[in-house]
């Protein structure tokens, strides 16, 4: 019986197990493979170890890219989950009309791809096309422009917050929905204001939502590539290797260096795997309060 | 009943009515909107008006028609080869992951083997692998294989989705008891029978909700299909809108293709969202099972 | 532990294609059917009619035309399918500056074998030196892009500003046209890699040595020698005293900004005014086009940015008929008759011809466009590309490009100074090429 559960079991396990291998262990392990060799144009193909990593290490184009994905995660990951967890608490407690409307139009963007919100925004940031720049003139802002060098990663930023922050809302809406009605009760009875419960009482009880939500924030940051290569079209600002997945992008399929490739795209995968796993690490020891 | 549209449960205790949240709420439902306003507005509008009127407003004229007859016959009517693929590519990746994590995450929750623990925790770390840096080895082994710039390269590597194993693991847990399952094997049914008959059915939700997940994802996905696909009749929306807005910026302010990005644009978003305004309670189970642990 | 890895891959590859079999699909196979059908690659703005032209008169041979993106989007495409041996066009039209850059994949059919010659001297002799490697010919010459001055006519004249024919002039009308009007300019500094390199040409820098057929290894490059500084100096000086915009050429905005007086001139390639054409509504007419502005006063000297040609892909299965539609979508024609291809080229898509039966054809010089105020400006061009001397390209154009480009976006964001970017890039293309195992000589 227990030989027979164990066989099924497996069995039960078998295609997943096949597309995992395929889709997941295969190419990592090609592409460990493949950044311990260097394909030259001349020279042809060689074993040359860690080479490729060593290099990308102190490569400034790729130094440069995770820099900016990494500042870019620190400034729009924390604003977004803000409005998220405010929105969330907010139709927790108001219903009306209103906020119904709010909750299922917040979500919206969720069924927009994301090269259709990037090309939307870029027609709203565009001076021929949006009325934002005439707006921001009119209002004092002289020449402004959301390609600019500089303004440019926050025009990013916007599109990533409005795409995202509805998703994310829900998600935290619902496990305030999961919390019982006995976890208010005494702070009811003590008087306290929806403010002060919000704050004492619900945020740590939906501690796990928002880890999960930013847990997910930081997988999508660091593999930004999307927004950024659609609206390439309109400005100078994004570069050869302006986020890590653009330049691996551009290794490869513009340079033809597919080795050095290879090794971007997994110490990448590396980073986002490191990354994720302090931040659980951090949440979790903190978090033992049961 | 759904979590996007049905009132809170607790009703007992609701805030009294404030100014500065209906207010923050009406801004944040304006800045939602705008760009879907946008795409509207400027879909019934021909390329001079798309320049020459105000951006968040009806022109003159309404040449809605005029696009959508544009982006029907344009190139031959490469955008309803476009639609199809899409729907082709994401159909059969949202079944085939469907399918696949169904039958795992029932391993997981009822089967008790040698493996099961590491497994599980194996699919917790797969959550966390970036999908694109994938992408590019991935594209390498099926170049040795013949199998790039097909609609395979695209279909394939999307069935693969750890967090559906994860979600249907928690949902059969919760809803589908052992005892169920003792009973059909004293009545001496297959597994496999047991499975397609009795899980399967009672996992309805679940399938459904992972069903979604997976059909969005794969209905959104840029990178895989830009990377494997060299023919644009084996593109799907957002690949083929990409080449066309391309084209139009490097045709000029006067290029026909404008109007029809646009109206391609809304046309490759509304399917999704009548879908999720239909199927809105499905959307709950997933999410709700998500934020469990 | 490596030869593991590779198995693995291998082993995955074999499990992928037992699922694909036993679910008995199979990529589709087309049925081949007379007249052939040869599939097409290509960006010029006429395709659509030049393609109705080819297949019109044309039964035993007929174009599948896509449109798979301009420059560096194709490129991408190409190399993708170079990569993957699949999925490739027959035909590929490809820019002279990224020719090497491809032909060391070695991907191209040798035309020389079906009757791709330049015996009677049917192409522009700089065009057919950059298309052919020893003996082999990797291309089919199309269009060139000798450079020249498009400016707002109108403009100057209404505000008595003179046409600049020195660079010096140049900086001097820059600095007057903003006392017009502040949130007006000359140009904008676009920071595109081939235009800068047009304008270095012109100036006299040869940067790269490249001999495929000599030696594959052996490279050259002075990137950052004098003659080409001085170049980026200039523009560098204009960028940072707000002589000059910095928004890309690209954009929609910029394009709109010609129409709007917001752009005064742009020096630019024999092709540019086809891109014009498409953004213009109100100033049609108001444009003119003058030499390139001269370094020296009385010079005569010019650059080439861009220009294209047809490759055959390896991996086609008809080369014969191949070379057959690359030769012929433009063909060598005694007389530019009306509708023929050669016509539409010239006039809608304002081509300069690299063919020397049209190049030096009295009509091509004598036609008249709607956007100069129906002037003759052909003779312009055709002085400018006369004048264009040898020029040689790296095996790794996309790279030095992309580094060109990246260090000059430093320069104008102020991170960096603007004489060191071409020390930077010199350096930095100098390791790659060493890093893809050339011997460099700088």
């Amino acid at each position: 019986m227990k030989l027979r559960q164990s066989l099924t079991g497996w069995l039960f396990m078998i295609p997943f197990l096949i597309v995992v291998f395929a889709f997941l262990i295969a190419p990592l392990g090609y592409a460990l493979y493949l950044s311990t060799q260097a394909d030259t144009l001349v020279g042809g193909q060689e074993f040359v170890g860690f080479e490729n990593y060593i290099f990308s290490l102190t490569d400034p184009i790729f130094l440069e890219g995770v820099k900016r994905v990494f500042i870019f995660g620190l400034i729009q990951i924390p604003i977004m989950l803000f409005l998220s967890t405010v929105g969330a608490l907010v139709i927790d407690v108001i219903n009306t009309r209103l906020s119904r409307t709010f909750r299922l139009i917040a979500f919206m963007p969720y069924a927009v791809p994301g090269v259709v919100a990037a090309l939307m925004w870029g027609f709203l940031y565009s001076e021929s096309f949006g009325p934002f720049v005439g707006i921001a003139e009119s209002l004092g802002a002289k020449d402004f422009n959301f390609f600019s060098l500089k303004v440019f990663i926050y025009s990013i930023s916007n599109i990533v917050t409005w795409a995202w922050t509805g998703y994310n809302m829900i998600i935290i809406y619902s496990a305030l929905q999961g919390l019982s009605r006995e976890v208010y009760e005494a702070a009811i009875v003590d008087g306290a204001t929806q403010v002060q419960i919000a704050i004492r009482v619900k945020l740590p009880a939906i501690k796990n939502a928002i880890l999960l939500t930013t847990i997910f924030a930081i997988i999508g940051t660091m593999q930004i590539f999307t927004e950024p290569r659609i609206l390439a079209r309109y400005t100078n600002a994004v570069s050869n290797g302006y986020t890590p997945n653009i330049y691996s992008f551009n290794l490869a399929f513009a340079q033809s260096q597919f080795n050095y490739a290879a090794a971007v795209s997994f110490t990448l995968a590396l980073v986002v795997f490191v990354v994720t796993s302090i931040v659980l690490a951090a949440t979790r020891r903190k978090g033992r309060v049961e | 009943m759904s979590v996007l549209t049905r009132s809170p449960k607790k009703s007992g205790y609701l805030a009294p009515r404030s100014t500065t949240a209906n207010l923050a709420m009406i801004l944040a439902i304006g800045y939602f909107i705008v760009p879907i306003i946008w795409v509207v507005v400027n879909s019934t509008k021909d390329n001079l008006q798309l320049f020459s009127t105000f951006s968040l407003w009806f022109g003159t004229e309404w040449h809605l028609m005029d696009n959508l007859r544009g982006l029907m016959t344009q190139d031959g009517g490469l955008y309803l080869t476009w639609f199809r693929n899409t729907i082709v590519y994401s159909l059969a990746s949202a079944v085939g992951a469907t399918l696949i994590s169904s039958m795992a995450g029932y391993s997981l929750a009822r089967f008790h083997f040698k493996g099961r623990s590491v497994l599980e925790a194996g699919i917790l770390a797969m959550v966390m692998v970036p999908a694109t840096a994938l992408v590019m080895p991935t594209y390498l082994m099926l170049s040795k294989i013949n199998l790039v710039n097909t609609p395979w390269s695209v279909i394939l590597p999307s069935m693969l989705s750890p967090f559906g194993v994860f979600l249907i693991r928690v949902f059969v847990q919760e809803s589908i008891p052992d005892e169920i399952l003792q009973a059909a094997r004293i009545d001496r049914a297959g597994e496999f029978r047991i499975y397609w008959q009795i899980v399967l059915p009672m996992l309805r939700p679940a399938l459904v909700t992972v069903f979604l997940f997976s059909l969005v994802s794969s209905w959104n996905n840029y990178f895989l299909p830009l990377v494997m696909l060299s023919e644009n009749k084996y593109y799907p929306l957002t690949v083929g809108l990409t080449s066309w807005f391309a084209q139009a910026s490097q045709e000029g302010g006067n290029s026909i293709l404008f109007n029809l990005v646009i109206a391609g644009s809304l046309i490759a978003v509304v399917p999704l969202i009548i879908s999720f305004i239909f199927l809105q309670k499905y959307w709950q189970g997933g999410i709700n099972a998500g934020s469990v642990k | 532990m490596i030869k593991s890895k590779k198995r693995i891959a291998g082993f995955s590859a074999l499990a992928l294609g037992i699922i694909l079999s036993t679910t008995g699909l199979s990529a589709v196979t087309q049925a081949s059917a007379a007249p052939v059908k040869i599939k097409v690659w290509a960006w010029y703005p006429n395709m659509k009619e030049v393609v109705e032209i080819f297949n019109a008169t044309h039964s035993d041979v007929q174009v599948e035309w896509t449109n798979a993106g301009a420059g560096g989007d194709e490129y991408t495409k190409l190399k993708t399918c170079i990569k993957a041996k699949k999925g490739c066009p027959d035909v590929a039209m490809i820019e002279f500056q990224t020719l090497p850059t491809f032909a060391i994949l070695d991907p191209f059919v040798d035309m020389g074998k079906y009757g791709a010659t330049n015996k009677d001297g049917r192409y522009a002799a700089w065009a057919w030196a950059q298309s052919t490697s020893g003996t082999k010919v990797n291309a089919i010459p199309v269009d060139g892009g000798p450079m020249a001055m498009l400016y707002r006519k109108d403009l100057f004249t209404k505000n008595n500003i003179k046409v600049p024919t020195t660079w010096a002039e140049y900086k001097d009308a820059a600095a007057a046209i903003k006392k017009v009007n502040p949130d007006q300019f000359i140009a904008t500094y676009g920071n595109d890699s081939g235009w800068a390199t047009g304008l270095m040409w012109q100036n006299g820098c040869t940067p790269y040595k490249y001999n495929m057929t000599k030696s594959k290894a052996n490279v050259g490059i002075k990137i950052n020698q004098a003659k080409c500084k001085s170049v980026i100096n200039y523009w560098g000086d204009m960028v940072t005293n707000k002589l000059v915009d910095d928004k890309s050429f690209w954009a929609t905005d910029t394009g709109k900004g010609y129409d709007t007086g917001k752009y005064w001139t742009w020096v630019a390639a024999g092709w540019t005014p086809g891109y014009l054409a498409g953004q213009l509504k109100d100033t049609i007419g108001d444009w003119a086009v003058a030499p390139t502005p001269q370094w020296k006063a009385g010079g005569d000297v010019h650059g080439n940015w861009g220009g294209s040609s047809f490759t055959v892909m390896k991996q086609t299965k008809q080369p014969a008929l191949a070379t057959k539609v690359a030769m012929e979508l433009y063909p060598t024609q005694n007389k530019i008759t009306k509708g023929s291809a050669w016509d539409i080229g010239l006039n809608s898509a304002f081509l300069y011809p690299l063919v020397t039966k049209v190049e030096s054809n009295p009509e091509f010089a004598g036609y008249t466009y709607k956007i100069f105020g129906d002037a003759k400006v052909n003779p312009i061009y055709i002085n400018a590309s006369n004048k264009l001397g040898a020029f040689e390209w790296t095996p790794f154009q996309d790279f030095v490009y992309a580094t060109m480009t990246d260090e000059t976006t430093l320069a104008i964001s102020g991170k960096t100074q603007w004489s060191a970017v071409l020390d930077t890039v010199q350096a930095k293309v100098v390791a790659y090429a060493k890093k893809q195992g050339f011997k460099v000589t700088e």
